[in-house]
């Protein structure tokens, strides 16, 4: 069953359509309901391109879905790229740093983690295991303050490191990883390769690995999305805005204190240039999405 | 501000946690001695916009004494590093920080005492900037910039409701009423449970004091009579549907001032720039004037916001830390730079009617004295004094007065609350509460 | 995954997989294992490096693992014990921390405004997770169908909400809310219906529930998707020869095949309603209905950062860790035992 998981792409397996497709006439519903879903999906996403196109003076008092042509596209673009001597792009920086290094040092530990849980008997593997796993059901907020305090003491907060290091350590990457080497890896081949006398690093690096590529990519970019929705950790660390990722740079927009008013319209085209990228990521991707394997863990 | 009590009681509590320690009730750092010629290097952690145009004045004019802007996102966010950093015994020798955020840096021995340092440039600042910085009888910080309160109003809408400018919260009341009858969608403001600051500042000019020590002990008087005239007066209008009740800096605050749907808002002086933020087509038909009175013939307001510069106990070279925080706040060419670089209205007196308040701002334009006026408003501000736990009562009132406010139930009972969460977090803190608060 | 079975969770040495009070580890150990479950017992010719090696591929995984989870959960432990003590009443006072037992528990499990926040959010999970995961699995099903349109775009649309930042989501909801500047309300009003108001006590839990659901029913929908197209084709081909009709594949061919997909999609589904934060924290300045203690977590962040009580906070930290932990743990025994029978 994992198998064919493995080697399907969600664009269609072969055979299927085909023979499907001689069957009766389309049916208008499904794609009706899919089209209200999608619609419902991309209501805030349509709304927050058509504000990025107002001024200031426009965002408040026109219709919110009709998008404005005088200028104000520019204008918002300009204002926030100028702004604090161009910080946006410090932040946008940050968030690639963030979650870019992030998520590959996060699959880099994940997948050795993984591949020695599934591959290994050893003692203590289980309790190991269940540890981990029980580190998936503790909260951030819980964490935040003891990683802060403790980070402080190690005089660590306010740097690039009190965000990156506290990301890199993801239970649920973790269990992924050992459910890919445990589909994906099988015992022969690595014991082929003991017998050849391969060490058992090489193994790893050149048998498991790319066998277990297709899902390390998933994994790979569910942590970039974790990392990049991750706001509380960030806000808690870091005090100097030049190293904000997006998401706590575009909330301190926001949140200036009563002196001076949010500034919304560079608050909403920040959002969308910092959304933008991703949805580009996400269509890129998209065949990379393998998240039966979520699952796999529990089919019997 | 507002929500920088966020980011301030972060920090406090971290601090706190791991602290522990330098809560210094320790005299030795009070006295200002030290050579304020010897050479230092100074570090000033702030958030004014451009104040490195500021500072580079001095650093040209004093070589051997250079400060050093440590640039920070918020002013709130500041206060995070600061008491981490003095956690770690590393805080900078300067730094800024709003009114209301002073007492937890007082409170975990961030700032210290400038009592005896300050003596000399007293006069400099109404006496109402001191009562902002200071504990009992002890100043732990120099005023940097003020904000007296004063009323907005949309002149031309006024105008063409034939409503007058009402001088008494009798007549805002009357007005607020004519607003509603003329036009069931206008409101002539909006009573807002999200602005603990701003509450504050309107029961400043109503003559509450909410907080007074009584030898060692505090004493809470936040249902005093004055706030509850306050609350009582805002609750009725907010029962009454004549005016609004919903948060002011949301987005839909923005589309009611922007589209006049708001007549006036209370505010203080540097709500000029806010407005232009806010509602930028807007400019030229606003107007503002001193606040409404509780009395004929008073005049009083309160302050909303502000920031003043504030010595670390860590600081090494005190003297010359002193001798830059008092040429920022009070020597002429200095104040008149961060006027015009940095945008604040200073809380040095003679800073108030300097040239580079000649032109009223942008959003005004049609209110040529607009900073004279505030000059005379700011001289009837009255502040008062803050307690150790500001940031607690301030999240009090947020909640309190939103329920109060979607539920329809007393402004009272909601000031009760606060009165009672206040004392409560000061005993749960060790903090002696006298009787009867 | 019958050419895995060699590996063999299923030769583990701990127990035999009946679900009990450790079930979830368990359970999720087991994953993989071989339905045929006959894998022969490993060869023991464990070499002293792949004694070793096991260790060292964990070594960084453990250590992070035990700088930035371990170790800070001990010490909110040890912080949950302890509270700060000033000698003095005046502004400047020395400050102890000291040792206070379940002091701290005791306050915050006789504070009411916990249980209320609990009580919102069970009804808000009410709200959010059947919501999520109906629309899910509608989704993947009719996605799934043969013969439907513009399969790729919506999928694609239905997904994209997942990329985007919960602060930013509310952002944009929060504008979508507010009367005078939703389109949604000119919209009600330009069809004569009366506008709706998102931010009353009541209507507030559906505004914060739709964020998360909008949020959330694209990433399940993929996960129950992928899983389904993962099912070999020639089952339900055969299935429709003998004339069953699309709802009954539907219903009782994949829906069976996707219980273990749902099980783990309403336990992380779960998890997350337990840990909503973000949504209503950044939608709580834009309206009165939204307390500073409206959720637990909340209430938590409150405590620690606004009120600088971070014992108190810390106390009620490890109480909803706990209370995750257990709810995590029944519904994962009860949902497997529903989904699988007692053999899983």
């Amino acid at each position: 069953m994992s198998a064919a998981a493995t080697t399907t792409a969600p664009g269609g397996p072969p055979g299927r359509t085909p023979r499907s497709a001689r069957r009766g006439r389309t049916p208008l519903g499904p794609t009706v309901v899919l089209v209200l879903g999608a619609v419902y999906c991309l209501l805030p996403v349509l709304w927050v391109v058509t504000a990025a196109t107002k001024t200031p003076g426009e965002l408040f008092t026109t219709f919110s879905l009709a998008p404005s042509f005088n200028g104000g596209l520019t204008g918002n673009v300009t204002d926030l790229l100028d702004y604090g001597d161009g910080v946006f792009w410090r932040w946008a920086l940050n968030t690639v740093l963030y979650a870019g290094v992030g998520s590959v040092l996060t699959v880099a530990v994940s997948a050795a983690a993984g591949y020695a849980l599934a591959k290994y008997r050893f003692r203590g593997r289980e309790a190991v295991f269940r540890l981990i796993l029980a580190g998936v059901l503790v909260p951030q907020v819980t964490l935040a303050i003891p990683q802060y305090l403790l980070l402080a003491q190690v005089g660590l907060t306010n740097t690039y490191w009190s965000v990156l290091l506290p990301s890199l350590i993801s239970p649920f990457s973790i269990y992924l990883c050992r459910i890919y080497a445990m589909a994906a890896v099988p015992d022969q081949l690595l014991e082929a390769g003991r017998i050849d006398g391969a060490g058992e690093w090489r193994l790893f690096g050149s048998v498991a690995m790319p066998l277990m590529l297709p899902g390390l990519i998933t994994v790979l970019l569910l942590q970039f999305v974790a990392i990049w929705n991750n706001f509380l950790l960030p806000f808690i660390m870091l005090s100097s805005d030049e190293r904000y990722p997006l998401t706590v740079g575009l909330f301190s927009l926001l949140n200036q204190g009563a002196s001076q008013p949010a500034l919304y319209t560079l608050v909403i085209s920040g959002a969308m240039l910092s959304v933008l990228p991703l949805v580009a990521l996400f269509l890129l991707l998209q065949r990379y999405w393998k998240l039966d394997m979520l699952s796999g863990g529990l089919k019997g | 501000m507002r929500r920088s009590r966020t980011a301030l009681s972060l920090v406090s509590g971290l601090v706190a946690a791991s602290v522990l320690s330098g809560c210094s009730g320790s005299d030795d750092g009070a006295s200002g001695g030290g050579d304020p010629d010897a050479p230092a290097q100074l570090d000033f952690w702030t958030w004014a916009p451009n104040i490195q145009g500021v500072v580079d004045i001095w650093n040209e004019q004093n070589p051997d004494q250079q400060v050093t802007v440590d640039s920070q996102a918020q002013g709130d966010e500041a206060i995070t590093r600061l008491l981490t950093a003095s956690q770690a015994g590393e805080a900078p020798c300067l730094m800024q920080a709003e009114y209301q955020a002073l007492p937890v840096l007082v409170a975990n021995g961030v700032a210290s005492d400038l009592t005896d340092d300050v003596e000399d440039v007293r006069d400099a600042f109404p006496e109402g900037a001191w009562d902002l910085t200071s504990f009992g009888d002890q100043a732990y910080a120099m005023p940097q910039d003020v904000g007296p309160m004063m009323l907005y109003y949309r002149e031309d809408l006024f105008e063409e409701l034939g409503l007058e400018v009402p001088t008494t919260w009798e007549e805002f009341r009357a007005t607020a009423q004519q607003v509603r009858e003329a036009d069931p969608e206008r409101y002539l403001t909006t009573f807002s449970a999200g602005d603990p600051g701003w509450f504050a500042g309107l029961s400043q000019a109503a003559g509450a004091d909410w907080w007074a020590t009584d030898g060692e002990a505090w004493e809470v008087s936040i249902t005093d009579d004055a706030t509850t005239q306050v609350a009582d007066y805002w609750g009725d209008l907010v029962t009454e549907d004549l005016v609004d009740d919903q948060p002011m800096y949301t987005p839909e605050w923005n589309a009611a001032m922007n589209d006049g749907t708001l007549l006036a808002w209370p505010s203080a002086v540097w709500g000029a720039g806010v407005l232009e933020g806010v509602a930028p087509d807007t400019a030229g038909s606003w107007r503002a004037v001193p606040m409404p009175q509780w009395g004929d013939g008073e005049q009083v307001t309160g302050f909303w916001g502000g920031s003043a510069t504030a010595i670390s106990e860590d600081c090494e070279d005190r003297a010359q830390a002193l001798e830059f925080a008092t040429w920022l706040n009070t020597a002429p060419e200095a104040v008149e730079a961060l006027v015009s670089v940095s945008g604040i209205y200073p809380a040095a007196t003679e800073g108030q009617t300097g040239p580079a308040l000649e032109e009223p701002p942008s959003m005004l334009p049609n209110q040529p004295d607009f900073y004279e006026q505030a000059a005379q408003i700011t001289e009837t501000a009255r502040g008062f004094t803050w307690g150790p736990n500001v940031n607690v009562t301030y999240q009090s009132y947020v909640d309190q007065f939103q329920s109060a406010v979607s539920d329809r139930t007393s402004f009272t009972a909601a000031l009760e609350g606060m009165q009672e969460t206040s004392v409560a977090d000061l005993e749960q803190q060790g903090f002696e509460v006298a009787e009867g608060s | 995954m019958s050419e895995t079975g060699g590996t063999a969770p299923g030769t583990t040495t701990s127990g035999d997989g009946t679900a009990g009070a450790t079930g979830t580890g368990e359970a999720l150990a087991t994953a993989g294992r071989d339905a045929g479950g006959s894998s022969p017992p490993r060869r023991r010719r464990g070499t002293r490096s792949s004694r070793t090696a096991p260790w060292l591929f964990l070594a960084p995984a453990l250590a992070l693992f035990g700088a930035f989870l371990l170790v800070p959960i001990l010490y909110a432990v040890w912080l949950s014990l302890r509270s700060q003590q000033r000698a003095g009443g005046g502004i400047v006072a020395q400050v102890d921390v000291v040792f206070v037992g379940v002091e701290n528990y005791a306050r915050a499990v006789t504070d009411p405004a916990l249980y209320d926040s609990l009580g919102r959010m069970l009804l808000y999970g009410l709200m959010v997770v059947p919501t999520m995961l109906g629309l899910a699995l509608v989704f993947a099903l009719l996605l799934d169908l043969p013969r439907v349109r513009l399969r790729s775009a919506t999928r694609i649309a239905i997904f994209l909400p997942y990329a985007v930042p919960g602060v930013i989501a509310s952002l944009l909801w929060g504008f979508l809310y507010l009367p005078r500047v939703s389109p949604v309300r000119e919209t009600f009003l330009a069809v004569g219906l009366p506008a709706p108001d998102f931010f009353t006590s009541t209507s507030v839990f559906f505004s914060v529930a739709n964020i998360a659901v909008w949020g959330g029913v694209g990433f399940n929908m993929i996960i129950l998707y992928t899983s389904l197209r993962s099912v070999p084709a020639e089952l339900y081909d055969s299935a429709r020869v003998d004339g069953c009709t699309e709802w009954q594949v539907a219903t009782r061919i994949k829906l069976p095949l996707l219980a273990p997909a749902l099980v783990m999609t309403g336990v992380f589904s779960m998890i997350a309603t337990l840990q909503v934060f973000n949504e209503p924290q950044t939608l709580s300045p834009l309206t009165n209905v939204i307390s500073s203690d409206w959720m637990p977590l909340q209430k938590i962040y409150t405590d620690a950062f606004v009120r600088n009580d971070i014992y108190t906070a810390a106390a009620t930290s490890v109480l909803l860790a706990l209370v995750t932990l257990v709810l995590s743990l029944l519904t994962l025994t009860f949902l497997q035992r529903r989904a699988f029978g007692d053999d899983a």
